[in-house]
């Protein structure tokens, strides 16, 4: 029986396979819904996006955090 | 000196080479730390106990897997411990249902590139992913942000690859879900 994709398995998908092997017969008919469903366009997309803002979201290593650490180790940096 | 000649100097006790191995991966250590933590100070507490382990165990590591990934071990194991601890409150992402709710597929198409620069928003992705729990939260930055595989994710959480891309997907979700819901406001 071939059952209707609904956007809901294809948002499950989409989070399950980023990044993975896309070409398994149920991502073929994935990607064929894809690209026809505006809903799973956004929510596609919005996904990465949610990826790549924790990607950039760093904190500053500083000159001091750095000292502190080998200072805390024991180590000295500046022997060469 | 290539890597693996630095463990082995460092292993046998030259000061040198364990200075350059804690170099190589300072940085690495403290921002995946913050990533996991979102705090600077917990992050600078975890990444030098991280460091203090990767001294007192380097004779112990075998070179089987990378430095790297038995760093980002180190750093799970070490936040998990502060987690267990804290003992804070995280919201179960079970139900499928309320993950992949399709009236929650909104455009983010105009967020700026630069949104980064806007406190709100870095207060928006602090508070969501701070909700997810300890394990979940791990397989997302490692798999997702820090860009380790699904099987270098699972040797460093001890799960199997079936339930890191479980995690994997549900915290995607969740935490999409959960920074649209904020846009909204």
């Amino acid at each position: 029986m071939n059952k209707k994709i609904l956007c809901k398995d294809v948002m499950s998908h989409i989070c399950e396979s980023l990044g993975e092997d896309f070409d398994s017969p149920k991502c073929i008919a994935i990607k064929e819904h894809l690209v026809a469903c505006p809903d799973c366009i956004k929510y596609f997309k919005s996904v990465e996006k949610t990826i790549e803002l924790y990607k950039k979201y760093n904190c500053e290593f500083s000159v001091e955090v750095h000292n502190r650490l080998m200072d805390s180790l024991g180590l000295d940096d500046t022997i060469t | 000196m290539e890597e693996q000649k630095l463990i082995e100097a460092a292993k046998a006790g030259d000061k040198r080479a364990m200075t350059e191995l804690v170099k190589a991966y300072e940085k690495t250590v403290y921002n995946f730390a913050f990533k996991i933590s979102r705090n600077p100070d917990r992050a600078e507490d975890i990444m030098q106990e991280t460091f203090f382990s990767m001294i007192k165990s380097l004779r112990q590591f075998d070179a089987k897997s990378k430095l790297s990934t038995w760093l980002y071990r180190i750093v799970v194991n070490h936040y998990l411990m502060w987690a267990r601890k804290n003992r804070s409150e995280f919201i179960p992402i079970d139900n499928d249902d309320e993950l992949y709710d399709n009236r929650s597929a909104t455009d983010w198409q105009n967020i700026p590139a630069n949104l980064l620069e806007n406190k709100e928003l870095r207060n928006i992705l602090d508070t969501s992913i701070e909700k997810l729990s300890p394990e979940y939260r791990s397989v997302f930055l490692l798999r997702d942000v820090e860009g380790l595989s699904t099987e270098e994710t699972a040797q460093i959480t001890k799960l199997s690859i079936p339930a890191v891309k479980s995690r994997l997907h549900r915290a995607r979700a969740f935490l999409r879900k959960d920074i649209n819901k904020a846009f909204q406001k």
